[in-house]
C-alpha cells in the first residue's frame, strides 16, 4: 500500500464533489414563487391582461375611436353582429376600447411606479446615508406629503396641473415618492450599521462603492417588493382622475373615463358599463394578489 | 517568553484610547463612556483576550483598534505606525488590520456569493481577476471548506461555515493583527472548538497576532497568552492568562472567575462571591472606582479617587485600591509579594 502525500489528499478533495449545488437568491425566490398557486394564477391572468393590451392594434378589428351609431348600446355577448362586450354609446365595440384603455391604465399603473421607486429610493437612500439635519428635513418632507390622503392628494396635483394622461402620471408618482422613500431609509439605517458594510468599510472600500455593492442589493429588494403592490393602486387612482376628468381626454380610451362616459346608460345596458370596471378590478386584484405572492417569496429570513 | 515577548516592537500599542458616545435620553443630551483611558499593547504574534460583560465595551474598542470608531482620545499604534484621528486609513493599516464580527448571520452580504464576499477587500485593493480568484480558492482551502463554495450563497452555509467564511474574508489580506470580536460566542459549543482550533491553526500558519474579545472565560483562556479584564470602559487587571486564572487579583477578576460553571458538584456554588447589585448605567458610572458600587471589599476611598493601574506583581497590573500601598490592605500586597 502505497503512502498518502498531502497532495494527494488535497486532490482527492478537490475531486470530490460538495452535495449541494450553489442556490442563488433570486433561485429561491422563483422557486418559492412558483409553489404558490394563487399567486401564480394571477400573474398569468395579469400576463394575459397586459398582452391582450399591448397587442390591441393586432387583435382588434375595429377602431377604438370611430364607431357606427347604428350599433349602439349592444349588449354583452352580442356575438352574432361582432361585439362580444357589446358597444358604447356611440356604437364603438367595448371590447377594442377596453384592450385600448387598458394600454393607457397599465401605463398610468406601470410609469409612476417606476419613477417612484427610483426617485423614492434615491432620496430615501440619501437620507439614510446623511442622517443629521439634510436627513431629518428630507425625511419630515416626506412625512408632510405623506399625511394627506393619496387619492386626495393626486386630485390636487392633478387639478393643478391640468387634466391629461402624463399630468395624472406625474400627480400619482409625486403621490408615491413618500412612502417609498420612507422604505429605503429606514432600510438603509438598518443595513449601513450591519456587520457585512462593516467589514466591506474595513477593507478600505469607498462609500459610492459600498453604496452599490452592499447597500442598493439590498434596499433594492425591499422596494420591489413595495412597488409590485403599488401598481394596482397606480392605476385606481389614475382611473379614479380620469373619471372625474382630470385624466385621459376623450375620446381617447382609458378605463376611468369609460366608465365615466358610459355611466348615463346603466339603465338601459347595465353589463356593458360595467365592463371597464370589471377589468379595473380585476387587474388591481391580480397584481396585488401578484405582489403578495412575491413578497412571501421574498419575504425569506435567508441572510 | 516574556522576554522574547518584550524586545519584539509591539504589533497593537493602546494608549489612553477613550471613546465616547453622544445619545438622547428624552430631551437630555447624555454621553455614554464606552471606553475610558485604556492603555495596553499586544506583542507580535501573541493573542491578547480581552474578557468582561455585555455592554462593558469590548465591541468598542474592537471597533477602536481597527478603526472602525475614531477614538475620542488617545492614540491606537500598528506596529508603530498611529492610526490617523480622521480622513482614510493607509493602504497598509488597512490591508494588515482585519475583524472577524460576532454574529456569522448578518456579517456576509446575503446577495453576495462566498466567492464575491471573500475577493471584495482584493477587488478593493485593486488585485487582478485571476489572482483574486486563486487567493480565494487558496484561503478557502485554509479556513478548511471545499474551494467550490465560492460559488454558494450564505443561506446555503451552516452558521459554523459561514464563520469559517467570515474567518476566510478576513485573512484573504493576509493580515498582521486580526481582531475577533465575540468571533464564536454565537456558535454551538461543538462547533466553537473547530473554529477555536481552526483559529489557533490558522494564527501559526499565517503568522498572526489576535485581539480576541469574548465573555466566555474558559475560550479566553484557552486562546490567550495575556487578558485584560475590562469593566464598564475600563481595564481593570491585565496579566498573563496563566496569572490570571491561577491567582486574580482584582475583586472583579475574582467574581468572573468565581461564576464560572463547575462540573463537579461538590464544588458547586461554594465559592461564588457574593454579587451585591446590578451594573451600573455607562450614561451615569460611579465615582471614583467604577466598581465599588459591586465590590464586596468596597472602603471610603473607593468613591472619592479613582484608583490607577498599579503593577502589584511584575508583568501583573490591578486597577484596585487594595494593592495600594497607602490605602491598601497589607495582606493583600504581602501575599502578591511573597510569591
Amino acid at each position: 500500500m502505497t503512502e498518502l502525500t498531502a497532495d494527494d489528499l488535497r486532490e482527492r478533495w478537490y475531486q470530490s464533489e460538495v452535495s449541494v449545488p450553489p442556490i442563488s437568491y433570486w433561485s429561491v425566490v422563483r422557486r418559492r414563487f412558483l409553489r404558490n398557486k394563487l399567486g401564480v394564477a394571477a400573474l398569468i391572468v395579469l400576463i394575459l391582461i397586459i398582452a391582450a393590451a399591448v397587442f390591441a392594434p393586432w387583435i382588434c378589428p375595429y377602431d377604438p375611436l370611430v364607431g357606427k351609431p347604428a350599433d349602439r348600446l349592444q349588449n354583452i355577448f352580442s356575438f352574432s353582429t361582432g361585439h362580444p362586450l357589446g358597444t358604447d354609446e356611440q356604437g364603438r365595440d367595448m371590447l377594442t376600447r377596453v384592450l385600448y384603455g387598458g394600454r393607457l391604465s397599465l401605463l398610468a399603473g406601470f410609469v409612476p411606479t417606476l419613477v417612484a421607486a427610483v426617485v423614492g429610493t434615491i432620496i430615501g437612500t440619501w437620507a439614510g446615508l446623511v442622517r443629521g439635519a439634510v436627513g431629518a428635513i428630507l425625511m419630515r418632507i416626506m412625512d408632510m406629503l405623506y399625511a394627506f390622503p393619496a387619492i386626495l392628494l393626486a386630485i390636487a396635483v392633478g387639478s393643478s396641473l391640468g387634466a391629461g394622461l402624463s399630468n395624472t402620471i406625474i400627480a400619482v408618482s409625486i403621490v408615491f415618492i413618500p412612502p417609498v422613500s420612507r422604505i429605503a431609509e429606514s432600510e438603509t439605517r438598518k443595513i449601513v450599521t450591519s456587520e457585512y458594510v462593516e467589514a466591506a468599510r474595513l477593507s478600505g472600500a469607498s462609500r459610492i462603492r459600498i453604496l452599490r455593492t452592499q447597500l442598493l442589493p439590498n434596499v433594492l429588494n425591499e422596494i420591489i417588493v413595495y412597488s409590485s403592490g403599488l401598481v394596482g393602486v397606480a392605476m385606481i387612482i389614475a382611473a379614479s382622475l380620469s373619471f372625474l376628468g382630470l385624466g385621459s381626454r376623450p375620446p381617447t380610451p382609458e378605463w376611468g373615463y369609460m366608465l365615466e362616459s358610459l355611466q348615463g346608460d346603466i339603465y338601459v345596458v347595465p353589463a356593458v358599463v360595467a365592463v371597464p370596471g370589471i377589468f379595473i378590478f380585476l387587474t388591481s386584484v391580480t397584481f396585488n394578489t401578484a405582489s403578495d405572492a412575491l413578497r412571501e417569496a421574498m419575504d425569506t429570513r435567508l441572510g | 517568553m516574556t522576554t522574547a515577548a518584550t524586545d519584539a516592537p509591539p504589533i497593537l500599542a493602546v494608549d489612553g484610547v477613550t471613546k465616547t458616545f453622544r445619545a438622547r435620553a428624552g430631551l437630555h443630551r447624555v454621553r455614554i463612556s464606552a471606553v475610558d483611558n485604556v492603555s495596553f499593547t499586544v506583542p507580535a504574534g501573541s493573542t491578547l483576550g480581552i474578557v468582561g460583560e455585555s455592554g462593558c465595551g469590548k465591541s468598542t474598542l474592537a471597533r477602536v483598534i481597527v478603526g472602525l470608531h475614531r477614538a475620542d482620545a488617545g492614540t491606537v499604534r500598528f506596529a508603530g505606525t498611529p492610526l490617523p484621528r480622521r480622513g482614510k486609513r493607509s493602504r497598509t493599516i488597512v490591508e494588515h488590520t482585519q475583524m472577524v464580527f460576532q454574529d456569522p448571520y448578518s456579517a456576509l452580504n446575503p446577495r453576495a456569493s462566498v466567492g464575491e464576499s471573500i475577493g471584495f477587500p482584493l477587488k478593493v485593493q485593486g488585485v487582478p481577476r485571476p489572482d483574486i480568484d486563486r487567493r480565494v480558492n487558496k484561503v478557502l482551502e485554509d479556513v478548511g471548506l471545499h474551494p467550490a463554495y465560492s460559488t454558494h450563497y450564505p443561506h446555503q452555509l451552516s452558521g459554523g461555515q459561514r464563520q469559517r467564511v467570515n474567518i476566510a474574508r478576513a485573512l484573504v489580506l493576509e493580515p498582521k493583527l486580526v481582531v475577533l470580536d465575540e468571533a464564536v460566542s454565537a456558535l454551538d459549543k461543538s462547533i466553537q472548538a473547530q473554529i477555536v482550533n481552526l483559529l489557533l491553526d490558522l494564527q501559526s500558519g499565517y503568522d498572526l497576532t489576535y485581539v480576541f474579545i469574548s465573555h466566555d472565560l474558559n475560550v479566553v483562556e484557552y486562546m490567550s497568552d495575556q487578558v485584560a479584564v475590562m469593566y464598564l470602559g475600563q481595564v481593570v487587571e491585565f496579566c498573563d492568562a496563566s496569572m490570571l486564572y491561577q491567582a486574580p487579583l482584582h475583586p472583579y477578576s475574582q467574581m468572573l472567575l468565581s461564576s464560572i460553571p463547575t462540573l463537579d458538584p461538590t464544588q458547586r456554588a461554594e465559592n461564588v462571591l457574593a454579587d451585591s447589585g446590578d451594573i451600573p448605567s455607562p450614561l451615569n458610572p460611579p465615582s471614583g472606582c467604577r466598581f465599588r458600587t459591586r465590590c464586596p471589599f468596597a472602603m471610603d476611598i473607593c468613591a472619592d479617587k479613582a484608583p490607577a493601574m498599579i503593577e502589584a506583581r511584575p508583568q501583573h497590573s490591578v486597577s484596585c485600591h487594595l494593592f495600594d500601598r497607602e490605602y491598601g490592605d497589607p495582606a493583600r500586597i504581602a501575599a502578591t509579594k511573597g510569591e
